[in-house]
């Protein structure tokens, strides 16, 4: 299947800067640096209505305005590659194969922002994709692609920097990147206000994942238009998807929102491993609530996962069969997130310690229905009470397992084990 | 944590345990004291507070000056508390 990224829909190893030049790579950096302005740049974004695919889906375009309309200098751009979200590994994978698809991408955005210094923010354990950023910055720069006034007017210059982000989930949080990038812990920061006009060094910053920094040069290159050619309406282009040792061929699959989630299960990933029925999907990620398996033919695109009950997060699907036990997979899930919490919110502490321990209990089978009733009224007391999202995470995946799957907690609470013994 | 420890083996108290617990979402307002199932939360604990609050273990009135926590959030966590597993 053709696809935005990978031209061919699959990963298939690192491409230098002639490779990527053959196929047309910085092509569209060159048209908008001779014949195009910022402006027009962050309007094309728009119109592409390419959203965000960290997690939020929040639309690229807006969110650049903020920081290009701003008065304040100088203007700051960052790759967010502080990708530490179990199973997921699509970012890596794009710095490691397709590093000039990547800073194409995040010159366009620098430009169009009107950033004058960006930074790579890469999560410290991948080596190999940082080194090969790092190959391809320096083969951009001595192509001339960025540095010294580079642009026809001469106004433009851009110096990029490498940042290593600390290997842990919060790291990868926006305002904890810019905390990791100014020299401190990776503490996310209160918010209002928001990066995208008070972020590095207090300077309007856009912060953007590298997904979603790769989707820019094609857009340049082709066209909104083209780029509203695949997906759906509300979620214009294709996502990544990754899956996992569940299924018969794990990896990163590129397709068009809208692809039915069947899809990537059984055709790209070959079906599950174990054979057996699919019982839960997650569709985005830990954080994501299941979805019962009969839903597995429902679209993969925001309003269709967010209607069925969901969220696409970042993408990473997981498909969990009838053998396995929703108590245990809700009780390792929330253990991550109780461990992934900075501490510095004492609500989140408190949930996500609470909410792990309550489990535990659950799984040990004490505390009956009086402890089930306890968990709805824990995550709704800590709503929103904190500094990032992450207090809001453990939620969606026990609010949706004790809501589908009761049968699982019945077993456990009355003998101590899973259904399936 | 050690002080209240030790005044309570000193005077002899053995139907009450003094141990540290589960994160209560009030740190902030720490070092928090819960009596259970009393029910009865003091924050922001000195050592200058123990003698009020050796006081009402022995039947002492309230230390109303160290009940400051949100009721909502004793009364979640008291219901924690009551499911009787923690």
């Amino acid at each position: 299947m053709q696809g935005i990224l990978f031209p061919r829909g699959v990963v298939e190893g690192r491409e230098n800067l002639q490779a990527y030049r053959a196929r047309g790579g910085y092509e569209a950096l060159a048209q908008a640096l001779k014949g195009f302005s910022p402006g027009q740049i962050l309007q094309e974004i728009a119109d592409s209505g390419l959203r965000g695919r960290g997690g939020a889906g929040f639309p690229t375009g807006k969110k650049w305005a903020f920081t290009a309309e701003s008065t304040e200098t100088p203007h700051y751009m960052v790759l967010n590659g502080g990708e530490d979200e179990p199973g997921s590994k699509k970012d890596r994978l794009l710095m490691e194969n397709l590093p000039h698809l990547v800073l194409e991408g995040l010159i366009l955005a620098s430009y169009a922002v009107k950033a004058s210094k960006a930074y790579l923010y890469i999560n410290a354990i991948y080596e190999e994709a940082t080194r090969s950023m790092s190959d391809a910055l320096a083969e951009a720069k001595a192509a001339g692609y960025w540095g010294e006034k580079i642009n026809a007017g001469g106004d433009f210059s851009l110096e990029i920097l490498l940042s290593p982000a600390p290997a842990n989930y919060v790291a990868g949080e926006d305002t904890a990147a810019l905390e990791v990038i100014e020299g401190k812990q990776p503490l996310p920061r209160q918010k209002p206000p928001f990066p995208a006009t008070a972020g590095l060094f207090g300077k309007p910053t856009a912060v953007n994942n590298v997904e979603t920094l790769a989707n820019v040069a094609p857009i340049i290159a082709h066209g909104a238009k083209w780029y509203r050619s695949f997906g759906t309406a509300e979620s214009p282009g294709t996502m990544i998807f990754s899956m996992n040792e569940e299924v018969h061929r794990p990896g990163v699959y590129e397709l068009p929102f809208g692809t039915p989630l069947r899809y990537l299960i059984e055709d790209c990933g070959g079906g599950v491993k174990s054979g057996n029925r699919i019982k839960a999907i997650q569709p985005g990620g830990p954080s994501s609530a299941y979805l019962p398996g009969e839903k597995i033919d429902i679209p993969l695109d925001h309003n269709s996962v967010r209607q069925a009950g969901s969220a696409i997060g970042c993408g990473v699907v997981h498909p969990i069969t009838t053998e396995s036990c929703i108590v245990e997979e809700t009780l390792r899930i929330a253990e991550f997130f109780s461990v992934e919490s900075c501490g510095q919110c004492p609500a989140c502490r408190m949930e996500t310690n609470m909410l792990a321990a309550m489990l535990k209990k659950v799984q040990q089978g004490q505390g009956g229905q009086p402890i089930l009733d306890q968990f709805a009224k824990v995550i709704a007391f800590n709503k929103g009470k904190g500094f990032c999202n992450l207090v809001n995470m453990p939620g969606p995946p026990i609010e949706s397992a004790l809501r589908l799957f009761r049968a699982d907690f019945d077993s456990h609470l009355a003998n101590g084990r899973c259904p399936q013994g | 944590m050690k002080e209240l420890q030790q005044r309570v083996k000193d005077q002899g108290i053995d139907d009450l345990e003094v141990r540290p617990y589960l994160c209560f979402g009030a740190c902030q307002e720490g070092p928090n004291v819960v009596l259970y199932p009393e029910k009865s939360w003091y924050a922001g604990v000195k050592k200058g507070d123990l003698d009020d609050i050796m006081g009402h273990l022995a039947g002492g009135p309230n230390v109303t000056r160290l009940d400051t926590i949100d009721g909502s959030l004793k009364e979640l966590i008291y219901q924690l508390l009551d499911t009787g597993v923690f």
